[in-house]
C-alpha cells in the first residue's frame, strides 16, 4: 500500500482539481512523462486472475475503444432460457399489489412438509390408492415426520405409530416403503439438506459443509460494550419483575384478608341478629373490656375517619334493625363493635411473628376502607365534633403510612382540644411532654431521634406552659385527677391498666418493663417509629415479671374507678382474665399443651402467637438506643407507686390529655400502665393458650393488619355466654392498636 | 523439465498433467490452449477429463473427451512444473513460503496450487468423489516434505501453540520474502494470524503500513511465525483452540487455502430456475447427493433445491411465494428490490447463497448468513417477481464495504442489470450517508462492471461541472466521493484508469479527452436502466444497537 500512500500524498483528495478538456491544453503532452511515473492503483482482483486472458483482452479492448465491443466480452458458460413447461409448472397469475410488498416474518413458518414426493413415491401412492385414499400431501407429511424424527437411526415401526396417527395398514406400507427407500438413498436423508458442521471440528475442511454457525461473536469493542449494557438492563429488568411479583403476592394476601374481614363482619352481624342484640346491648357488654385496654395510646395517629367509617356503616345497618341508642351511649359500644368486627380473632391466632414485609404500596392499597365517605365523627366521647371534622377530621394531615414503619394505634379521640382539623403532620406533632427523671413538664414538645440515637426534644411554647409549671410543683394525684377529668369523658377506662407493670417495676425493675415504659414515653411523642427487634427480648424477660405484676396490678386496678360505660368490676374481671391468659400463654409457650380453659369455645378466638407478636411489636417499636437511654431515669421514677395514684405519676405525667394537639392525651394517668402490661402480654402471647397451629392465612392477615395504621379491629361476634373472656383475650391483642 | 513423448495414451493421463486441449473460442474458431487435467472419470466406458484452461477463468473448465486432448504435447506433473499463472507469478504476487516448500519438495505430480489437501493423496481418478473432510486432518501442505512432518501436523491440528513450535523449524525460510506474508495479513483482524495462502492473493486493496505493524506487534513473541508456511487453513482464532477457521467477516474467501480439488471443480451440471437453465460456473455446496443429477431444480421464488421435476411440481403446490420473502424497498417499472435479513430468513438466504456460489468463485459459504442483508433485484411479470440478481451486504462492515457479493444471474447478464445493482448499492450508501466499496477480491466481471459504473458516475459529474464565474471548474476527490458515495480510493483508481489525472504546471489536473467524452456519451445513451432514488423506501438500521447483528 505504499503506492497508495504515495499517491495520496501526491494527490491531495481535499485539494480541488481543475477540470480541463484536452483541447484546451495543447501542451499537455509535455507532461505525460510525469504522469507515467504515477503508479497504478490496485484493481482489487487477485493477481493471477487479473492476468487471465479474457479479462486482459477485454480491458485492453476497452482501453482502445473506450467501449465494450461485442467480441471483447469475457465468455461465460451459456444459459438457456425457455423451458417449455414453465407455464404449466408455475400455475396461476400473480397480481402485483399497489403497495410495496411488506412481509410478515411470522407468517412464513407454516408447518409444511419439507419432503416433496418424487415419481417413485407417486407409483407407491397409485398402488396404495387402489385400496385406500392417500393424498400426496398426507404422504409427504408422513415421510416428513419420519425423516425428521430419525437421526442416525431410523425410526422404528412402533415409534412411527406413535408419530403418525394413521391407519395401521397404511402406516405399515408407507413405513416399509420409507425404510426401503431410505436405505437406498445416497444422502443422509430423503430431504436433501446442506451438510451440517460437526461439533468436533472434523468438518472444518469439508467443502460441502456450509453455513457454519459463528461460534464467536464479532469481536469489536462496540459489541462488547453493548453486551455489558444489555446485561445490566436484563438485571434491572429481572429485579423489577421480581418486585412486581412481590407486590402482586402482597396484593393477593391483602385481598384475602379483606375477604376474611368481610366474612367475619357478616358473621358477627348474623350472630347479633340471632341473639337479638338489636340494641347493641350485648355487643357493648362484650366489647367493654376491649375498650378498657385501649387506654394505651399509641404514638401513631390512626386515621380516625377511616376507623370510624366502618362504624358508621354498621350503624346504618343497625339503624335498619334497631332504633339507634342515644349517641353518647352508643359510642363506646360502637367502637368496640368496630373492634370486634375489624379484627378477626382467629386470624390473629394464626399469624406468626411475621416479619413485616409489606411495602408501602401495599399498605396504601390496603387502605380499603379509607375511601371518601367519612361521615363518621371523631368517634370519641368528647363533645360531638363539628361536621367538618366528621367528614375529614385530619384534613390535609390525614395520616399517611410510611414504608417500613409499624404503626401503633393512636390516642386520638378524647382530645377536647382536637378541634382544629388542621393538625400538623405526624412528625411535627407536639405533645405535652414531661421528663420523667427530674420530673418536669416540658410543655409542648416532640421527640426526635438524633444522631447516635440521641433523643431530641423540640419544644414549642403554648398557652399551657404556665399551667404546666404549676403542674410540676403539684403532686401526682393532682395530675391524676386532672387526667381523670380529662378521661372522664371517655367511654371506657382507657388507661386503666398501666399500673401493674409499674408496680412490678418497683419490685423487679425488669428490662421489659423499662422498655415498656420507654415505649410509653415515646408514644406520647406521637411519632411513628420504625419496627424494632426487641420483641423477643421482651418476651423472654417480661414473662417472669408478669406474674408479679398481675398480683400487684389487681389492687391498683380495683381502685381504678372507671367512668364511662365500664364498671370497675367489669374492669377487674377483665384484668384478671388478662392475667390469667398471660399465665396460660406462658405455660403454653413452653409446652403448647393445654388448651386454655378460658379460651373455651374456639381457640381461634384467642390470641395466637402471631397476633400477640404483632401486638407486642406494635407497642415496642422504639429504637433500642432510645430505650437504653431512658431506661434508668424512668425506672427510678417508677418506684414507690401505690395502688391508685403513685404508680401513675410517672406515666401519666408523660402527657396530658388536656389540650395537646395530638390525642396522646387519651391515656389517663392511672391507666397508662396498661399498655405496658399489655405489651408484655402481647410479647408473651406468642405462646398463647392455643395449641392449634396458626394458619397461614391468618398469619397473613395479621401481617397486613400490623402494617396498617388503622387496624381493622374486628373481633368476631361472640355468640356464647362467655364472650367476654374471649373478647378480653382478644382485646389484649387488639388493644395495642386501639386508641380510645 | 517437461517430459515429452510421442505417444501417450489416455491411460497415462493423470491429474496434474498438462496438455493443449481443443476449445472453441467466441468466434467459434478452434484453439488449443494449454490446460491442466484436474480430474479423470469414466462414464460408460469412456474416459472424461476435467480440464482447466490455463490463463482462462475457471468458469470455462469442463469435462472433455480424450479426442479433444493433444496427447502429443502431454506434460506430466513435475516438481518444478508450474504454470506461471497458478504459481508464483513473479510480478503479480510474491510467492509465499509455503509455495516454496512445495516447489522445492514436491517432485511428485501435484501442481502446487492444489497443494493443501492434495499433498498427500496420490491423484487417482476416484479421489475426486471423496469428500475431503476425512482426509483433511492428515493432509497438510507440508506433508510431502519429509523433514517436517511433525510441524506440519501441528500447524494443521491447531493454532497458535502449534504455530509457535513450527516456528523454529521454519525459521530457515524466513528470508523468504517475508513481506509477502505480511501483506497477506492486511485484511485479517490483527489477532489472527493468517498465513499466505498458496497461490492466491488475498484482498489487495486495503490495509496499510500500520496494519502490518499491528500484525507484527501481535505476533511479537514469535514474530517469526508470520513467515510460517501457512497451514492449510486460516489459523484464526488461535485463542479458542478450534483448529482453523476462516475469518468471520466478509463473504469472500480472502485466501484460497481451502481450495482443494473438490472446490476447484464444478459439481453441478445444470440448474433449472424458472424459465432458465443455468450452467454453473463454480463449485457450490449443494447437498452432495444432488450433485450427480443432470439437472438440479430450484423453485424460482424460494430457491429451494429439488432433485426432480416431479418434486418441484409437488413443492410448488405447497410454496406460495411469488416474490423473494422480504420487504420490497424499491419499485420502479418492473424492477423491484427486496431486502432480506440473513438472520430472519435463513432458508431463503442460504438457498440464495448456494445459487450465487455457482457463479461466484470467491464467495465463501463457510459461515451462516446472519450478518448479512440480501438485496434481491427482481423483474415482475404476471407470474411473479423473478430474481434477476442480488447483492449481499454486511449489516455492519468494519471496512466500509457496501457490497459483499454481487451477482447478476447469467440469463440477465450484459443487459445493464449489473450496473443497476451497483447503482442501487450506492444509493443505499447515500441514504446511509456513507461511502462504500465492494468487498474484495473482485472477479473479472466484477472489476469490469464496477470500473464501468465508477467511470460513468464520475464522468457524469465531471462533465456536468460548470465553470463558476469564469473560473475553470474544479472539484476535489473528496467531493466526488461524497456525491457518489464511492470510496475515495475507488475514485482515484477510476480517475487513474481513465487516465484523467495529469500533472500540469506544478499541479494535478483532470483532463477530459475527446474520446473519453464521446465514449461516455455513447455509453450513457445505452444505459437505460437507472435507479430512481425517489422510488427507494429504505431506512437504514443501526445494527450495532441490536446486539448480535
Amino acid at each position: 500500500m505504499s503506492k497508495l500512500s504515495f499517491r495520496a500524498r501526491a494527490l491531495d483528495a481535499a485539494k480541488p482539481l481543475p477540470v480541463y478538456r484536452n483541447r484546451d491544453l495543447p501542451d499537455l503532452t509535455d507532461c505525460v512523462s510525469i504522469n507515467r511515473a504515477v503508479p497504478q492503483m490496485p484493481t482489487g482482483m487477485e493477481k493471477e486472475e487479473e492476468l487471465e486472458h479474457h479479462l486482459q483482452r477485454a480491458i485492453s479492448a476497452q482501453q482502445v475503444f473506450r467501449e465494450k465491443k461485442e467480441n471483447m466480452v469475457i465468455p461465460v458458460p451459456e444459459a438457456e432460457t425457455n423451458t417449455t413447461y414453465y407455464d404449466r409448472l408455475y400455475k396461476g397469475e400473480f397480481k402485483v399489489p399497489k403497495q410495496l410488498i411488506h412481509i410478515q416474518t411470522l407468517g412464513l413458518d407454516l408447518e409444511q412438509a419439507d419432503y416433496d414426493m418424487d415419481s417413485e413415491d407417486e407409483m407407491l401412492l397409485n398402488r396404495l390408492n387402489r385400496k385406500m385414499e392417500l393424498k400426496p400431501l398426507q404422504f409427504e407429511t408422513m415421510v416428513d415426520r419420519l425423516e425428521k424424527a430419525s437421526t442416525h437411526q431410523l425410526v422404528s415401526l412402533s415409534e412411527a405409530k406413535l408419530l403418525l396417527n394413521e391407519d395401521d395398514y397404511l402406516l405399515k406400507s408407507v413405513y416399509d416403503y420409507w425404510v426401503r427407500k431410505r436405505k437406498n438413498c445416497l444422502g443422509p436423508s430423503l430431504i436433501p439438506h446442506i451438510k451440517q458442521e460437526k461439533r468436533d471440528g472434523s468438518t472444518n475442511n469439508d467443502a460441502y459443509v456450509a453455513f457454519r454457525r459463528r461460534t464467536e461473536k464479532m469481536q469489536t469493542r462496540k459489541n462488547r460494550k453493548n453486551d455489558e449494557a444489555s446485561y445490566e438492563k436484563m438485571l434491572r429488568l429481572r429485579r423489577e419483575f421480581s418486585r412486581t411479583v412481590t407486590i402482586l403476592e402482597m396484593i393477593k394476601r391483602r385481598e384475602k384478608s379483606k375477604r376474611e374481614l368481610l366474612h367475619l363482619t357478616l358473621e358477627m352481624v348474623e350472630k347479633r341478629y340471632q341473639m337479638g342484640d338489636f340494641s347493641g346491648e350485648i355487643l357493648r357488654e362484650v366489647s367493654l373490656p376491649l375498650v378498657e385496654k385501649p387506654v394505651y395510646s399509641t404514638p401513631i395517629t390512626l386515621n380516625s375517619s377511616n376507623r370510624h367509617k366502618m362504624d358508621f356503616k354498621m350503624k346504618k345497618k343497625q339503624a335498619a334493625l334497631t332504633d339507634e341508642p342515644p349517641y353518647d351511649q352508643l359510642r363506646p359500644k360502637k367502637k368496640n363493635f368496630r373492634q370486634n368486627r375489624l379484627i378477626p380473632p382467629q386470624r390473629w391466632h394464626d399469624s406468626p411473628p411475621c416479619p413485616y414485609t409489606v411495602d408501602q404500596a401495599d399498605i396504601k392499597q390496603y387502605d380499603f376502607h379509607s375511601s371518601g365517605e367519612d361521615e363518621c365523627s371523631v368517634a370519641s366521647l368528647s363533645p360531638p365534633p363539628s361536621p367538618d371534622e366528621e367528614n375529614n377530621p385530619d384534613g390535609v394531615f390525614v395520616f399517611r403510612r410510611k414504608a417500613g414503619c409499624q404503626y401503633l394505634s393512636p390516642c386520638v379521640e378524647q382530645t377536647t382540644a382536637d378541634v382544629s382539623p388542621q393538625r400538623p403532620p405526624l412528625c411535627l406533632h407536639y405533645s405535652l411532654t414531661r421528663l420523667s427523671l427530674p420530673p418536669h413538664w416540658v410543655g409542648l414538645g416532640r421527640r426526635r431521634i438524633g444522631r447516635g440515637g440521641r433523643i431530641i426534644l423540640d419544644r414549642a411554647s403554648c398557652g399551657l406552659d404556665l399551667i404546666l409549671k404549676q403542674l410540676d410543683s403539684f403532686t401526682h394525684p393532682v395530675c391524676r385527677s386532672r387526667a381523670r377529668g380529662a378521661t372522664s369523658l371517655l367511654s371506657e377506662p382507657v388507661t386503666v391498666d398501666q399500673n401493674p407493670p409499674l408496680m412490678s417495676d418497683s419490685t423487679h425493675p425488669s428490662l421489659a418493663k423499662v422498655v415498656n415504659n420507654i415505649q410509653m414515653l415515646t408514644m406520647f411523642c406521637s411519632r411513628p417509629r420504625p419496627a424494632q427487634d426487641n420483641r423477643p427480648e421482651d418476651c423472654s424477660t417480661s414473662v417472669s415479671t408478669l406474674e408479679g405484676s398481675r398480683v400487684l396490678g389487681h389492687p391498683s386496678l380495683q381502685h381504678c374507678s372507671v367512668q364511662g360505660g365500664i364498671t370497675e368490676e367489669q374492669y377487674h374481671s377483665h384484668q384478671q382474665q388478662l392475667v390469667q391468659m398471660q399465665k396460660q400463654q406462658d405455660s403454653c409457650t413452653a409446652l403448647h399443651r393445654t388448651q386454655s380453659t378460658r379460651v373455651n369455645e374456639s381457640s381461634s378466638k384467642t390470641l395466637d402467637p402471631a397476633s400477640a407478636q404483632f401486638a407486642a411489636s406494635a407497642v415496642i417499636s422504639v429504637p433500642p438506643n432510645a430505650h437504653s437511654g431512658e431506661n434508668k431515669p424512668y425506672r427510678s421514677s417508677v418506684n414507690g407507686v401505690h395502688p391508685l395514684g403513685p404508680p401513675r405519676p410517672v406515666h401519666s405525667s408523660l402527657s396530658r390529655p388536656v389540650l395537646s394537639p395530638r390525642p396522646s392525651l387519651s391515656s389517663s394517668s392511672s391507666r397508662q400502665s396498661l399498655p405496658n402490661q399489655r405489651s408484655q402480654a402481647g410479647a408473651i402471647s406468642p405462646h398463647t393458650a392455643r395449641p392449634s397451629a396458626p394458619t397461614t392465612s391468618s398469619l397473613k392477615f395479621a401481617t397486613v393488619a400490623a402494617s396498617l395504621d388503622q387496624v381493622p379491629k374486628v373481633s368476631t361476634a361472640r355468640d356464647s355466654s362467655e364472650p367476654e373472656r374471649l373478647l378480653n383475650g382478644l382485646s389484649e391483642t387488639t388493644l395495642p392498636m386501639e386508641v380510645t | 523439465m517437461t517430459k515429452m513423448a510421442d505417444n501417450f495414451s489416455a491411460v497415462d493421463i493423470v491429474e496434474g498433467c498438462r496438455l493443449p486441449v481443443l476449445r472453441k473460442n467466441q468466434e467459434h474458431e478452434d484453439e488449443w490452449p494449454l490446460a491442466e487435467i484436474l480430474s479423470v472419470k469414466e462414464v460408460s466406458g469412456r474416459k472424461l477429463f476435467y480440464v482447466h484452461y490455463i490463463d482462462f477463468n475457471k468458469r470455462l473448465d469442463e469435462w472433455v473427451t480424450v479426442d479433444r486432448l493433444d496427447l502429443k504435447k502431454l506434460q506430466f506433473p513435475k516438481k518444478e512444473a508450474k504454470t506461471p499463472t497458478k504459481n508464483g507469478l513473479p510480478g503479480s504476487r510474491p510467492s509465499s513460503p509455503e509455495r516454496e516448500v512445495v516447489r522445492k519438495s514436491l517432485d511428485l505430480n501435484i501442481p502446487p496450487a492444489t497443494a493443501p489437501s492434495r499433498g498427500k493423496t496420490l491423484p487417482t481418478p476416484k479421489r475426486k468423489v471423496e469428500p475431503p473432510a476425512p482426509l483433511a486432518p492428515q493432509v497438510s501442505p507440508a506433508t510431502p516434505v519429509p523433514s517436517l512432518p511433525s510441524s506440519a501436523e501441528a500447524s494443521q491440528a491447531s493454532v497458535f501453540p502449534a504455530v509457535r513450535e513450527t516456528n523454529t523449524t521454519f525459521k530457515a525460510r524466513e528470508e523468504h520474502e517475508p513481506i509477502s506474508s505480511l501483506t497477506t495479513q492486511q485484511n485479517g483482524t490483527a489477532r489472527r494470524l493468517i498465513p499466505a495462502p498458496p497461490g492466491r492473493k488475498r484482498k489487495a486493496n486495503c490495509g496499510g503500513a500500520d496494519e502490518m505493524i499491528k500484525v507484527l506487534q501481535y505476533n511479537k513473541p514469535q514474530s517469526a511465525s508470520v513467515f510460517l508456511p501457512p497451514p492449510p487453513e486460516d489459523s484464526q482464532d488461535s485463542s479458542d483452540g478450534i483448529p482453523t477457521a476462516p475469518r468471520m467477516t466478509g463473504s469472500l474467501v480472502s485466501d484460497r487455502s481451502h481450495d482443494d480439488i473438490i472446490t476447484r471443480m464444478k459439481n453441478i451440471e445444470c440448474i433449472e430456475l424458472g424459465r432458465h437453465r443455468l450452467k454453473p460456473w463454480y463449485f457450490s455446496p449443494y447437498p452432495q447427493e444432488l450433485t450427480t443429477l443432470p439437472i438440479l431444480y430450484l423453485c424460482e421464488f424460494c430457491l429451494k433445491y429439488l432433485k426432480s421435476l416431479k418434486c418441484l411440481q409437488r413443492h410448488l403446490t405447497k410454496c406460495n411465494l411469488r416474490h423473494p420473502p422480504g420487504n420490497e424497498i424499491y419499485r420502479k417499472g418492473t424492477i423491484s428490490f427486496f431486502e432480506i435479513d440473513g438472520r430472519k430468513n435463513k432458508n431463503y438466504s442460504q438457498n440464495l447463497c448456494l445459487l450465487a456460489k455457482c457463479f461466484l468463485d470467491h464467495k465463501t459459504l463457510y459461515y451462516d448468513t446472519d450478518p448479512f442483508l440480501f438485496y434481491v433485484m427482481t423483474e415482475y411479470d404476471s407470474k411473479g417477481f423473478h430474481i434477476v440478481g442480488y447483492f449481499s451486504k454486511e449489516k455492519e462492515s468494519t471496512e466500509d464495504y457496501n457490497v459483499a457479493c454481487i451477482l447478476t444471474l447469467p440469463p440477465y447478464q450484459r443487459r445493464g442489470y449489473g450496473k443497476l445493482l451497483i447503482e442501487f448499492s450506492y444509493e443505499l450508501s447515500k441514504v446511509e450517508g456513507k461511502t462504500g466499496t465492494p468487498e474484495k477480491p473482485l472477479s473479472d466481471l466484477g472489476l469490469l462492471s464496477y470500473r464501468s459504473y465508477w467511470s460513468q458516475t464520475i464522468l457524469e459529474i465531471l462533465m456536468d461541472l460548470k465553470p463558476d464565474n469564469g473560473e475553470r471548474p474544479q472539484i476535489t476527490i473528496n467531493e466526488i466521493s461524497e456525491i457518489t458515495s464511492v470510496k475515495k480510493e475507488d475514485v482515484i483508481s477510476t480517475l487513474q484508469y481513465l487516465n484523467l489525472i495529469n500533472y500540469y504546471k506544478g499541479q494535478y489536473i483532470l483532463t477530459l479527452s475527446e474520446e473519453i467524452v464521446d465514449g461516455h456519451e455513447r455509453a450513457m445513451q445505452k444505459r437505460h436502466l437507472r435507479i430512481d432514488p425517489k422510488c427507494l423506501h429504505f431506512t437504514p438500521k443501526d445494527w450495532s444497537k441490536r446486539g448480535k447483528w
